[in-house]
Order: C-alpha cells, then structure tokens, then sequence
C-alpha cells in the first residue's frame, strides 16, 4: 500500500458522466486495514439505541470495528461508552451482549469499576507494594473519544476530530426523524432479532441496503411466492408482502446526502399494507401532510458507515460489522411503536420474517449473492465495475420538489418512477470512502 | 417406564425419525404430509443470550408458521431452483435422540422432546455448519402413523451463517 492513490480505486467525473470503482475495493486487506483506520476507527459509528439500556445500570457490548465497547447507564441515568477491556491485563469485562450491574468486575484478577467507568478497587492493593508511580496512574476505563445522541439512536467515535454528530448526520436526520416520530410514544426494537455473517465484504451490504435494481432477480423466488399468495395458489393468508413489479410505475427517486448518507424513497403500490396505515390520521395531526405522505413511502435509508433503516414491508434497523475483508456481521432488528395495537404488531413480525429474516425468503438470497461477488472478485481481474451508472443521466445536481418539500438540501437528487431502479445512490458512500481514505475528511 | 408409554414412545420416535429422513432425502410432499392442515410450527428468536422469545404475536421468531401452508410456500421456494441461496440446494443430514414423552401424553396426543442436530453442507461455498437445539412436537395418533399438531424448535445457536432455512433445523 506504498504510494497510496485513491484515483487507482475511484473514477468519479460528472462531466463525462463516469462513476467507477475498481473491483479492489472490496477484495484488497490493505484497503480493508485503511477502511478500519480512516471509517470505523476514524469517524462516527451506530452503537445501539438508548432504549436498549432503560434501567440505570444496564449495560450493552457491541463493537466499533474491531474494538469491543461497552454503554452503560449510570444510577443518576447519564450514558457513557467504554473500551471493553480491563486496564489490568486487557479482558473483556463483559461478554454477554447486555445486562444490569451496578459494578463490572473482571473475571481474571478482580479489578473492579463502577458503571461511570470509575475504578473502585484493585484487589488486595494494600498487600502489593507497587511502586508510588503505579498509585498516581489512572486506572479507570477508557472512554472512546466522542459519544452523542441523536435521539434514540447512539453514536461513538474513536477519534476526536470529528464533526459534532447532528452536522455529521445533516439532513439524513429528516429521515431518522420519519422512522422515530412514527409512535405517539416512541418506538422500540422488537424483541428478538437476527444475527448472522457473510463471509464477503462489508459493503456489499451497504449498497444493498439503497439498491432496488437486484429485487426482481435475486429475490425472483420472494416474488413468485408472493404473485402465488396474491393468485390463490398458496393458501397461505397470514402474511401479505407486496409484489415488486407493481411498483415500477409508481414515483421514485433517491438522494446522496452530506457524509456518506443516501436516501432511496418509492411511492407504495399499496400503503394501506403499511404497518403504520392505521395511525396515519393522527400522525398526519403530529407531523403534517407532507412528512406523513414520506412516512407512507418506501424508504431505505443508509447512515455512513454502518447503519441502515428500511421502512418497506415491515420497519427494520439493520447494522452491519465488518470482521474481515471477506468476512461481515449482522444484526437486524424489527421496529414498531411503543405500545402497537396487536393486529398491526403482529402484521409486521410476520412481514419482517417473511422477507428480512435471515431464516426468511428473502435476506438469505442477499447473503448468497455478496458471498458469489466475492468468489468472483477474488480471482483478482483488473478490471472496474458496472454497477454505479443507472440512473446516471437523471442525476440533478442539489435538491428536487421532492426535496424541497422535506427542506433538504441534498448534493444530489434523482426523481422518475421505480422502474429506473438506479444505481447511481451508491455515489453518496464511494465519495464519502474516497474522502476518508485519503485522509481528507474529519 | 410402562409397557404402553414404550410403545407410545416408539410411535413418536418413529414418527420423528419419519420427519428427518423426509428432509434429509428432500421428499417435501411427504414431509407436508406428516403434518395436520393447521399445524404450528415455531421456532423463537433469542432475545437476549439466556432468554427465548415467549409470545410469537409481539415478538420476532426465527420461524412462525400458523398453518401448513405456511410451509408449502417455502417447500415451493426450494423447489423452484430460483433461490440463489439454495442454489444449489444444502444437503443435510438430521440426528434426533434423547425423546422422552411429555406429561398427559396418550394414546391420541403425545408431547414428545428430543434434541436435535442438523449437519448442512453448502455445495455453493463448499463449506458446512451444524445447527443444533432441541424439539418439541405435538403428534396426534390417529392409526395412520400419526401427524404433527405443533412442533417448536429451539435453535441453539442462533448465529447463522449466511442461510438457514426450514430444513436445516
């Protein structure tokens, strides 16, 4: 990786209308070692939601990267975020995924710290003759270098020269915001959730997550199942998902935000099959007309690096780490309001298994095809992918009606009918990676 | 043990038995056949590392199927050659052991719980997992060699890679 060059990796010139990426970029393990360094290391990343953490002093463990963290909720309700590791001899604190403890005491030799991170022993300290030196160390956790909310959703950052969090997510916030101003007292992650890997990169899920050209092939098994259920061939009537065809004619468009973020919104063929159709009167009280039209889309949103909210069939929060090069974990969860009537609840688990699941007809068909891109990119072709033109010559260079409605003002905007499928969404996170790895953004 | 709950074991245990080679050697209409038109099938979701989703109507499974139908939708999905994931298609061989009858189990409708382990091997990566867990079914015996009312699945672990379907628990 002498001579690092961004340009070997990247082809990015509106003028002649290019955008292009070495298949590299997703094969490369010196690429991956700067990816890990520059975004996941380098910059904000999704922790978890508040709500995961309701009583003071629960805990829950996650990782930024490759580092392993925890948040904590002290007695007075504050919210921190550790390294999970002893300053003693290194271990993990804690291994289980959440919990609730006053203290978090190391297994290995008894250090012990109180859920503000504070070490409040060191075991058999009186006997251990260290030197004044040792004494006058600080031997609480090590917090991460920036942690901050926007609303329920929390942050880190294992750097400090980073943009405050509400500027890093800019107008992608209009869109949290269409996800969590959904329940008139909030939402909440569904329990139980999904947790698999994929042994091929990391961001082959990012742009899975905005990309609707890969519907009618990939999930051409989802679909037909789902034309059987509308046909009567299947008898099965306990979850209606919606048919990918019909949607083509319908609106659509997409937009690259600031930082990485993009946006991927349809009109929906048939809204009243929205988990949220029900209380759309009153959000239309809460909200106005316009973000309750927007709540009624289809919309997939990626947050750089790592987290990606799908409103579509069901409401998903979807959050993606990278383990290798090759090698990528998942997490997703369901989202509903607190508090969701019963029907509407249950039409939602049900859509969300038949489709996103990873046990369902649909997210399986994903992981298959990430791991066969990778299979053939790992033959090591010098060659530059295909797959970030559609939709080229629609682009417009700031905001649309569509925008302006929502007051964004995004870098770029695309606005036709679904049919269009583009491709050209992935732009926003190429150029926001392209930013990072040669070290010019914060 | 008495001499008829023996035989009421062995009825299920071979009703299971039944089950698993149905799978492993992909007879699909004859494992739909093994169970009753309104059948549950269920497999809950973790929610934490040491609890199981309780109330499948509230909370996410892994499978919730509430009749057979259900389950021939994703018995037409594997057959139809056009699911990349099962293309092409995991091979699998089921072990059950350990069944021992439920409490109030008859003649007509036993509980039965086994544990389980599933080998998959993935012809598409070339790569192979075991998922494991355990069972619990709900037969009814009605002289035909019996069927399945509810069968629940507790997957063990629950860290899947890439795929899991139907039958590879």
């Amino acid at each position: 990786m002498r001579n690092f060059d961004i340009n070997a990796y990247i082809r990015d010139d509106p003028k002649s209308n290019t955008f292009e990426m070495h298949r590299d970029v997703f094969r490369d393990p010196g690429l991956f070692e700067m990816e890990m360094r520059s975004i996941f290391e380098g910059g904000w990343v999704f922790v978890c939601l508040e709500s995961q953490l309701p009583e003071p002093f629960d805990f829950h463990c996650t990782r930024i990267g490759r580092r392993p963290v925890m948040v904590t909720r002290d007695g007075e309700g504050g919210l921190h975020c550790f390294h999970n590791t002893c300053r003693h001899r290194g271990a993990t604190l804690r291994q289980s995924e959440c919990g609730n403890s006053q203290f978090h005491v190391c297994d290995y030799h008894g250090w012990a710290y109180d859920s503000k991170g504070q070490n409040i022993d060191i075991k058999d300290q009186e006997a251990a003759h260290y030197p004044e030196s040792f004494k006058s160390k600080d031997h609480d956790l090590l917090p991460v270098a920036r942690f901050a909310a926007y609303r329920d959703l929390l942050f880190a950052s294992l750097s400090p020269d980073v943009l405050p969090l509400e500027e890093y997510l800019g107008d992608a916030r209009v869109f949290i915001d269409l996800v969590l101003d959904q329940g008139s007292e909030g939402m909440e992650l569904v329990p139980g959730r999904s947790r698999y890997t994929y042994d091929a990169n990391w961001k082959f899920q990012l742009d899975n997550g905005v990309d609707a050209y890969h519907l009618t092939s990939t999930h051409r098994s989802f679909a037909k199942v789902v034309q059987r259920r509308t046909a009567g061939e299947s008898e099965n009537k306990q979850v209606k998902s919606p048919d990918f065809k019909s949607r083509f004619a319908m609106d659509a468009g997409m937009f690259t935000l600031e930082n990485g973020h993009a946006l991927l919104w349809a009109d929906h063929p048939t809204p009243e099959d929205q988990p949220v159709y029900g209380a759309i009167d009153a959000l239309r009280r809460k909200v106005g007309p316009v973000r309750a039209k927007w709540m009624l889309r289809q919309r997939n949103l990626t947050i750089f690096p790592n987290l990606q909210l799908a409103d579509t069939s069901s409401l998903i929060l979807r959050t993606f780490t990278p383990l290798a090069v090759d090698r990528t974990e998942m997490n997703l969860f369901c989202l509903a309001p607190v508090g969701e009537a019963d029907a509407p609840r249950s039409k939602r688990i049900r859509q969300h298994e038949d489709f996103f699941n990873v046990s369902g007809l649909a997210t399986p068909d994903d992981t298959a095809c990430y791991e066969n891109c990778q299979a053939g990119l790992d033959s090591g072709v010098d060659d530059w992918l295909q797959c970030f033109e559609r939709g080229m010559m629609l682009i417009r260079d700031g905001g649309n009606p569509a925008a302006d409605e929502l007051k964004i003002n995004p870098r770029n905007s695309l606005y036709s009918t679904y049919g269009v499928q583009n491709e050209v969404c992935y732009h926003a996170a190429y150029r926001e990676w392209a930013r990072r790895l040669s070290g010019v953004a914060k | 043990m008495s001499v008829d709950s023996d035989l009421l074991l062995g009825d299920g245990v071979d009703l299971l038995n039944r089950e698993s080679r149905f799978l492993d050697e992909r007879l699909w209409d004859e494992w739909l056949g093994l169970y009753c038109e309104d059948c549950q099938f269920w497999a809950p979701a973790w929610r934490n590392d040491d609890e199981l989703t309780s109330n499948f109507q509230r909370e996410i499974s892994i499978f919730f199927f509430k009749s057979r139908a259900g389950l021939a939708d994703r018995v037409w999905r594997i057959r139809s050659g056009q699911a990349p994931s099962l293309t092409p298609l995991p091979r699998t061989t089921h072990v059950i052991s350990n069944a021992v009858l439920g409490d109030n189990s008859t003649p007509n409708s036993m509980i039965l719980h086994s544990a389980w382990t599933c080998h998959v091997y993935s012809p598409r990566t070339r790569t192979q997992h075991v998922f494991f867990g355990r069972y619990e079914h709900e037969l009814v015996l009605d002289g035909g060699g019996g069927r399945i009312k509810r069968k629940k699945i507790t997957l063990m672990n629950d860290y899947v890679p890439s795929m899991i379907d139907i039958f590879c628990v």
